[in-house]
């Protein structure tokens, strides 16, 4: 207290400062100190003579008494104390051997009742569990008792505690005693089959006793061992058996059990250590042996039927065995190869085929993502089969999914909405994109867009648009470029029939009252028409002509041929029911109009005037004389047009509706036409063969034929067979654009 | 207005004693330019289609074919104007004939 009043006014003078507190400090200390002196006693301390043999009276009587149950006359804290004094006393070595001796007794007078001849097992595992519970709680008392022993001698020099001798002695009499150890493990055994075979067994006798093999370091010698070998002899012969019994279905919710019965039993009283090795041996047994067999009996049946759950547990399953995915997805991949083939390949089912398509690839889609936990290598698996087998039919499929496309895309098919009907599209893609032979996809979806162009039957120009930009986004604008075009001519053709309208109404040169519009197009991106002639009435000749005259005063340069095939008309039509409106093609118009000066025609005069070709022709009768609506009467009657034929105008035509379509013949495809469609494509083919051939070849210089035939299959995106290919090749040493070399006839040349 | 039109239009009918009348034609013409030789003799290409110069622009933009016209001459010979116009920078001569290149007329 006072240094620090006097800290301030000394502030500046700090030596002085600290020397003060010194002085304060040493006063405060006391100047003198006290001895204490210990010195050793005169005598030792002795314990009595007989200590020894008393205390270990005491001690003998208490650990008997524990041994028989029986109660202890002694206190346990004078029994601790006498412990701790004889171990004081160094006598812990002795009292330690005292003890083992006195347990090692008691054990081996235990054994007796194990040797029993013809004991029930059940009966004996409850003894030796009791004999076991018995043994631990008496050791636990008993070194209770000797804890100071346990804590200080055992510690010290390395001996099994107290704990760890019972546990040695137990298993040096009881369990190593061979007969006994067998009885009790195989006890524990058919106590586990019965559990396996549906019985109820005491769970926790099974744990007490293997908690003993553990505890005794004996259970993985003693029962692992056995249990796994009892397991695999097991499930092995069940594995067997259920194959042949059940349906694979029912075989894999049966195997499902299994292994969670097994798991179960871990749970409950196995050694957590074996259950890797006891799942892997059930797995090992009831499914890595019997993959292919399942698969090859049940995987088809389970696809084919759409079972998902089943399909995801054997997913589940498969996926516990080694190479179990990799099995299940080739047989995946080959069931799909299988079951696409028989949709793509039988030609009397081409009529569903792309639906079917569509369809199972929905199917399969859904098992990869719902079962098969959208597992990368099994979506891929799924890609490739399909472009596997679709190609396994050429070209139809290509032509069949554009013919799809086009029934979606024409006017009148109501069962979609907008979104559906993208979401459709957007489905075809996926298969499109499976196609090797595009081209041929192109050729027909051409032919039907111009229709549905020309014909005004596409359903919605929002469609079409969309189905074009996914081709472009698919295959690139060179693929489309030709497509985009013929709906750019349309858009012009508007355009100028608006223009002509314009210019008839200002001109207006009493022309016919015909509303003319006409659909120009670009030749080469549309398809080749077969031109035709045919012959007009001279009102639509002049109308024709004014308009070409238009047309060619707007573009120089040009010029125009039309295409009769694929024009359209409107006809008014007075039945004795009333006016008509009929929706007709040209060719129709041109028949039909023949009957304003005379009621009755024969099949040879309606050809001579209208010029019409004869097949052509005969179908346009049949369509109006034989179709739906019925505006001609044809004599005889018949489905199919005869030369002899007679035709009349069918004034009883009846209809509920005012406008009636008859020209559905001009959206239908003839075989003609699929034909030449076909053939068109085919042709194109062939100059891509002979450029690629020339391309190599002008790289290379000189190549052998099977090089060049390589060569050639990268390069070309559709599908050829060499057969072809070495008709080209032939072909063009014939027109001198290579030789063979003339000492190997298997090389070629490119001749400059 | 369709409709009136439509009503106009049968009373007329009904006079005329015809069975069937041409109400709407649509007709569809091919066009194509009017050459004597399809393929341009410069290119190789058909006239028809864009010449290869464009062809190879014209990967980015579909429609590029417009611009790419035919050209006569006055000898009657055509080529894609594109083709005819780099030709003539090396040689006003007809690729076909060797006349003197002038333009008759060019396509539309």
């Amino acid at each position: 207290m006072s240094d620090t009043t006097n800290r301030r006014p000394n502030f500046s003078n700090v030596p002085q400062n600290g020397i003060n507190r010194n002085v304060n400090v040493l006063s405060i200390k006391p100047t003198t100190a006290k001895k204490l002196v210990i010195k050793n006693l005169k005598s030792e301390p002795k314990l009595p003579e007989d200590y020894i043999e008393q205390t270990w009276k005491k001690l003998k009587s208490a650990v008997l008494a524990i041994q028989q149950a029986k109660p202890n006359e002694y206190q346990l804290e004078e029994l601790y104390q006498a412990v701790e004094n004889l171990c004081n006393h160094k006598m812990a070595p002795i009292l330690y051997q005292k003890l083992h001796n006195l347990t090692e007794q008691h054990v081996a007078q235990n054994i007796e009742q194990f040797l029993a001849e013809s004991m029930d097992r059940y009966l004996f595992l409850k003894k030796m569990n009791n004999t076991w519970l018995a043994h631990c709680n008496q050791m636990i008392m008993v070194r209770s008792i000797f804890l100071y022993l346990d804590r200080t001698y055992i510690l010290q020099n390395h001996v099994s505690s107290i704990w760890d001798m019972g546990l040695e002695l137990f298993g040096k009499y009881i369990l190593l005693n061979a007969l006994v150890q067998t009885r009790v493990v195989e006890g524990l055994l058919m106590l586990i089959e019965k559990e396996r075979q549906g019985d109820q067994v005491d769970r926790s006798l099974l744990k007490s006793l293997l908690r003993m093999l553990t505890d005794l370091q004996i259970y993985r010698k003693a029962f692992e061992h056995k249990f796994l070998q009892a397991t695999e002899r097991l499930y092995a012969a069940e594995g067997q058996r259920l194959m042949q019994e059940l349906e694979v279905p029912d075989y894999l919710t049966h195997v499902d059990k299994r292994i969670a019965e097994e798991n179960e039993r871990v749970l409950h009283y196995l050694d957590p250590g074996t259950k890797y090795q006891l799942i892997h041996t059930v797995e090992k047994q009831l499914l890595r042996e019997h993959v292919s067999q399942i698969l090859q009996k049940g995987l088809d049946q389970l696809l084919t039927e759409f079972r998902l759950n089943d399909l995801n547990l054997l997913y589940d399953l498969l996926s516990r065995v080694k190479n179990g995915l990799a099995q299940l997805c080739s047989s995946f991949n080959a069931y799909i190869k299988k079951r696409g083939r028989t949709i793509v390949i039988d030609p009397e089912k081409d009529k569903t085929m792309v639906q079917e398509l569509l369809d199972f690839k929905d199917a399969m889609d859904n098992v990869v993502s719902t079962c098969f936990h959208k597992n990368e290598r099994f979506s891929n698996s799924l890609k490739e089969a399909f472009e596997h087998f679709i190609n396994q039919r050429t070209n139809k499929p290509a032509e069949l999914i554009a013919k799809f496309v086009d029934s979606k895309l024409r006017a009148g098919n109501k069962e979609a909405t907008e979104e559906e009907l993208e979401r459709l599209l957007d489905k075809i893609m996926v298969l499109f994109r499976f196609i090797h032979g595009k081209d041929v996809f192109e050729a027909f979806y051409k032919k039907d867009l111009a229709k549905r162009l020309l014909v005004g039957k596409s359903a919605s120009v929002d469609a079409e648009k969309s189905m074009l930009s996914k081709l472009k986004q698919e295959c690139g604008g060179g693929f489309t470029s030709k497509l985009e075009g013929m709906f750019k001519d349309m858009e012009l053709s508007k355009d100028i029939n608006q223009a002509f309208k314009q210019h008839t109404t200002v001109n207006s040169r009493d022309l016919p009252q015909i509303e003319m519009t006409v659909s120009i197009l670009t030749m080469g991106y549309w398809p080749t028409y077969q031109p035709m002639e045919v012959t007009l009435p001279d009102q639509m000749v002049r109308l024709q002509d004014v308009f070409k005259e238009f047309y060619l005063s707007k573009h120089s340069g040009r010029k125009l041929q039309w295409q009769p095939t694929l024009g359209h008309c409107v006809l008014k039509a007075s039945f004795r029911t009333g006016l008509k409106e009929l929706v007709v093609s040209l060719f129709q118009t041109l028949v039909l109009l023949l009957f304003n000066d005379s009621n009755e025609l024969t099949f040879e005069y309606i050809k001579e005037v209208t010029n019409i070709e004869d097949g052509e022709l005969r179908r346009t009768l049949q369509s109006l004389a034989c179709g739906k609506a019925r505006v001609l009467v044809k004599i005889p009657k018949g489905r199919d047009i005869q030369d002899d034929d007679h035709f009349r105008f069918n004034s009883d035509f009846t209809n509920k509706l005012f406008r009636i379509k008859i020209n559905q013949i001009q959206m239908k495809e003839t075989t003609e036409e699929q034909k030449a469609t076909e053939e068109r494509v085919f042709q194109d083919r062939q100059y891509q063969i002979d450029a690629a051939i020339v391309r190599i070849m002008k790289m290379r210089k000189t190549l052998s034929h099977n090089l060049l035939i390589s060569e050639l299959y990268i390069q070309l995106k559709f599908p050829v067979k060499p057969p072809d290919l070495k008709k080209r090749i032939e072909s063009l040493i014939d027109r001198d654009y290579m030789e063979r070399d003339k000492d190997n006839p298997n090389q070629y040349n490119y001749v400059a | 207005m369709a409709d009136e039109n439509d009503n106009e239009r049968m009373d007329d009918n009904q006079k005329s004693d015809k069975m069937f009348t041409l109400k709407k034609w649509n007709a569809v013409a091919m066009w194509s330019w009017d050459v004597e030789c399809d393929t341009c003799a410069i290119c190789r290409v058909q006239v028809m289609d864009a010449c290869l110069r464009c062809q190879a622009e014209s990967k980015k933009d579909s429609y590029g074919k417009q611009d790419c016209v035919v050209v006569w001459g006055e000898c009657n010979h055509s080529f894609h104007y594109c083709c005819m116009s780099l030709w003539v920078k090396q040689n006003n001569r007809c690729p076909l004939c060797q006349q003197e290149w002038s333009i008759q007329r060019m396509g539309k």
